[in-house]
């Protein structure tokens, strides 16, 4: 009788727990999509209870026909859309070859300086790439980088590469190496064993890489704003620009909410559909060994 | 295990071998004025070739983008001042000379002034030599060509040493590999070099040279009060790192910084652990039923991306944002108010509550962050936690169920053992990345609120560059080097090595703790 009385107060706690864990995690989300469909730009005419009979569409509006002086051909959001989307491509692709290639040389290529040489690349990848953006910036110079999107794609493909090629690496390690001694007998040369016979059973691996490559240039910000002019503005700048109280032409909170729930969205649901590839990476690193 | 043998050893060993028999050195001594020399008096020509090109294009490198073909002439009609020396390898030197010239001296002719008679410019088109020394520029291609030298010895030794090898495996008798067997042999031991060159490069450019860049910023004196370039900057040693321990308010507003930065990385990182750990037993407890739709309404904040979900924060902690009207709307606004005045956490009796923007309430500020990184965070060690739950071995609670162990006991001996030992190079990864979590504290409070205006020592108020209440080391390196009239390049430099000889010792130290990691099997 105690006992089940016991087992009666430790469920219910369980379920008081985990509702108040959900209205917690519920409340800012929802306010958030209120808040994108309010008009105006007061955070206090945002109504507690969402209301759908009187969303207005004024800031999705404004999102897609705003055309700064700056703007060229789109207007700005969409502009920064597609500039963003094409940093993210080309960051996909590169990352995708370069931890494949990189994480095969550490799986499987034996090479004095190897242990150094992963290990070297951790710590760097330690140092966030904006404590070396002077450097960075000047370089950017230099080469005549500055102001082109598509060349900011090189720094985040760097700063990937480290932990991917560990990601790589770990996966590749357990794979048999008799697959590779087996074509290696049969006369394939290294890239071809990559190619046609580890390439095929890393595909989850690459799959988790290439998802936080696509993802990664959407959310950086200091990078984009620092090395691209108003005219070349990216998502997250144009984020930033409506929550900077400064910016007294831009800044809108509200706006600020329409503008993220058309990124979130999107990361969301891809997040969710490759739930399975994503725990796995995230806990790969930190499980294996 | 074979003993390595001591440097001296070796040294010695060589000199009494070629006491012996000195003709291998005499291919050497070739090969150490011009590569490939000793090579070829080796008939190795091949080797002797790839060698001398080597050394043809790094002549050629610094030749090309130099000017010496104008030095004879121009010297002579421009002469140097009296007083002020001609800086050769500055005039003329191609990319090697005048790099290392550059990262030596920083640069010794700024610009408005009277150089060789004539008058130095921001940038001339045409006469080189009459642009202004740029340092930060100085340094940057100083530290370029610091590195190309260092590739060019390295295969520089290398023909020399492979010059003595060679001859003396020729003299004992053994036959010598061709020069095409050599480079065949190359190519093999090279591969996987060949293959991580792509990723090297890069790393080299956009991690290492900005790393070392910054690194040696932080022995200049480089703010932005100096105008380049009409004003030079200098190497100071060690000045900038005395001045941070030294001034003892900079010392002060510094370590409540740093004190603050770690509280902040152990308290998110273990606050999200403890609540991860906890939702995910409650989740996997047999009271609860359709464990999938808890679960996947609890990683919510985990899928949304965290930039844009700090910002949605920072508006909820407006003064007018969601926050205060849920106290409003709740009638609980002068209850809460007067509970955190009342545990210290607020300076003063306000209604609404400035969550981040009263300079009285530094420690409610700190609270909000640490409470928002939770709600970011815990999802990643529910599920971290959750899995390993699952795949704990179900024999070991039966059988400590039959020795007669509580649900308590078994929890405390079993379970949390065994998740600890799963997770523990997860939560210092967790720690570093919190450590060095700029976003968390740049788009939440922006750093905010201020400090109390005499809490910040004179010399601060002079320099510019003060930190806010709720900066972590990393935001206000930030500041310290983007913020306007507060960037103290060297200062953020300094603090960036500190951060570094710490969070990398800590990695290498996870890194290199499990012995599996680094097997080769």
């Amino acid at each position: 009788m105690q006992r089940k009385f016991i087992d009666y107060v430790l469920g219910f706690l369980a379920y008081a727990w985990l509702l108040i864990a959900c209205v917690i995690v519920l409340v800012p989300i929802l306010w958030m999509i209120s808040a994108a469909f309010t008009p105006g730009r007061l955070l206090t005419s945002v109504p507690l209870i969402p209301d759908p009979t009187r969303f207005t569409m004024e800031h999705y509006n404004f999102i897609f026909e705003y055309k700064s002086n700056a703007a060229q051909v789109l207007a700005d959001f969409p502009g920064a859309f597609l500039r963003t989307a094409q940093i993210a491509i080309i960051n996909t692709v590169g990352v995708a070859l370069l931890s494949t290639l990189t994480g095969y040389a550490f799986a499987r290529l034996r090479f004095t300086g190897k242990k150094q040489m992963l290990l070297t690349m951790m710590v760097l990848q330690m140092f966030p790439s904006f404590m070396g953006m002077v450097a960075l910036f000047l370089l950017f110079r230099t080469f005549g980088f500055l102001n082109k999107p598509n060349y900011l794609a090189l720094i985040y493909m760097t700063g990937a590469i480290p932990y991917n090629t560990f990601l790589v690496r770990g996966f590749m390690r357990n794979i048999p190496k008799s697959l590779d001694e087996a074509a290696s007998i049969d006369g394939a040369t290294p890239l071809q064993i990559l190619r046609m016979i580890l390439l095929p059973l890393i595909v989850p691996i690459i799959g988790f890489i290439s998802i936080s490559a696509f993802m990664t240039p959407w959310l950086d910000f200091i990078l984009q704003f620092r090395f691209l002019q108003p005219e070349n503005m990216t998502v997250a700048v144009w984020l930033f620009r409506t929550t900077d109280p400064f910016n007294t032409l831009f800044y809108n909170p509200l706006r600020f909410m329409a503008g993220a729930l058309l990124i979130a969205i999107p990361i969301m649901i891809i997040q969710f559909f490759m739930q399975k590839y994503m725990v796995y990476g995230l806990t790969a690193g930190a499980e294996k060994g | 295990m074979k003993k390595k043998k001591s440097l001296f050893e070796r040294i010695k060993n060589i000199f009494s071998d070629v006491k012996k028999n000195p003709d291998p050195l005499k291919s050497a001594i070739m090969s150490f004025f011009i590569m490939g020399l000793g090579q070829l008096r080796n008939k190795q020509k091949s080797k002797a070739a790839v060698f001398f090109s080597v050394l043809l294009v790094f002549l050629l490198a610094e030749l090309l983008t130099g000017n010496y073909q104008y030095a004879m002439d121009e010297i002579s009609r421009f002469p140097a001042d009296s007083g002020t020396p001609l800086y050769f390898f500055r005039d003329y030197g191609g990319m090697i000379s005048k790099g290392l010239w550059g990262l030596f001296t920083l640069g010794k002719v700024p610009g408005q002034i009277l150089y060789r008679g004539q008058f130095v410019e921001t940038f001339n088109k045409t006469i080189p030599w009459l642009t202004a020394d740029n340092s930060v520029t100085l340094l940057g291609t100083g530290l370029i060509a610091l590195i190309l030298s260092g590739i060019f010895l390295t295969f520089w030794l290398m023909n020399i040493r492979d010059a003595y090898i060679s001859r003396k495996a020729h003299l004992r008798g053994e036959t010598i590999e061709t020069g095409l067997v050599y480079v065949r042999r190359l190519w093999s031991d090279m591969f996987p070099y060949i293959v991580l060159v792509p990723a090297l490069i890069m790393i080299l450019f956009f991690t290492l040279i900005p790393f070392l860049f910054s690194f040696l910023l932080a022995f200049t004196n480089y703010t932005y009060r100096i105008p380049i370039p009409n004003q030079l900057i200098k190497w100071v040693g060690f000045d900038t790192f005395k001045l941070i321990v030294a001034d003892a308010g900079w010392f002060k507003i510094f370590s409540q910084v740093l004190g603050w930065t770690f509280v902040y990385a152990i308290m998110a990182s273990a606050s999200c652990y403890i609540l991860g750990m906890i939702q995910a037993i409650i989740i996997e407890s047999r009271y609860v039923k359709v464990k999938k739709l808890w679960r996947t309404i609890l990683i919510v904040p985990w899928a949304v991306p965290a930039m844009i979900s700090l910002m949605v924060f920072r508006n909820v902690f407006e003064t007018n944002g969601l926050a205060n009207q849920l106290l409003y709307m709740t009638g609980t606004m002068n209850g809460v108010s007067s509970f955190l005045y009342g545990i210290g956490l607020q300076g003063a009796l306000d209604n609404p509550i400035f969550w981040f923007s009263a300079v009285y309430n530094g420690n409610l500020a700190k609270v909000v962050v640490i409470l928002v990184n939770l709600w970011l965070g815990a999802p990643y060690f529910m599920m971290l936690i959750t899995g390993v739950l699952t795949t704990l071995p179900k024999d070991l609670y039966e059988a400590a169920s039959i020795d007669g162990a509580s649900k308590w006991q078994s929890f405390q001996n079993i379970t949390l053992p065994l998740i600890l030992k799963a997770t523990v190079p997860a939560i210092v990864m967790t720690f570093t990345f919190n450590f060095n979590n700029f976003g968390a504290i740049f788009f939440l409070t922006g750093g905010g609120p201020r400090w109390d205006d005499a809490l910040i020592p004179m010399s601060m108020k002079l320099s510019g560059g003060i930190p806010g209440q709720t900066d972590i080391l990393i935001s206000w390196i930030y500041n310290l080097s983007f913020a306007n009239n507060a960037q103290l390049y060297n200062v953020a430099a300094v603090y960036s090595i500190l951060i570094f000889a710490f969070v990398g010792f800590i990695s290498v130290y996870n890194l290199s703790r499990s012995k599996g990691l680094w097997e080769e099997d």
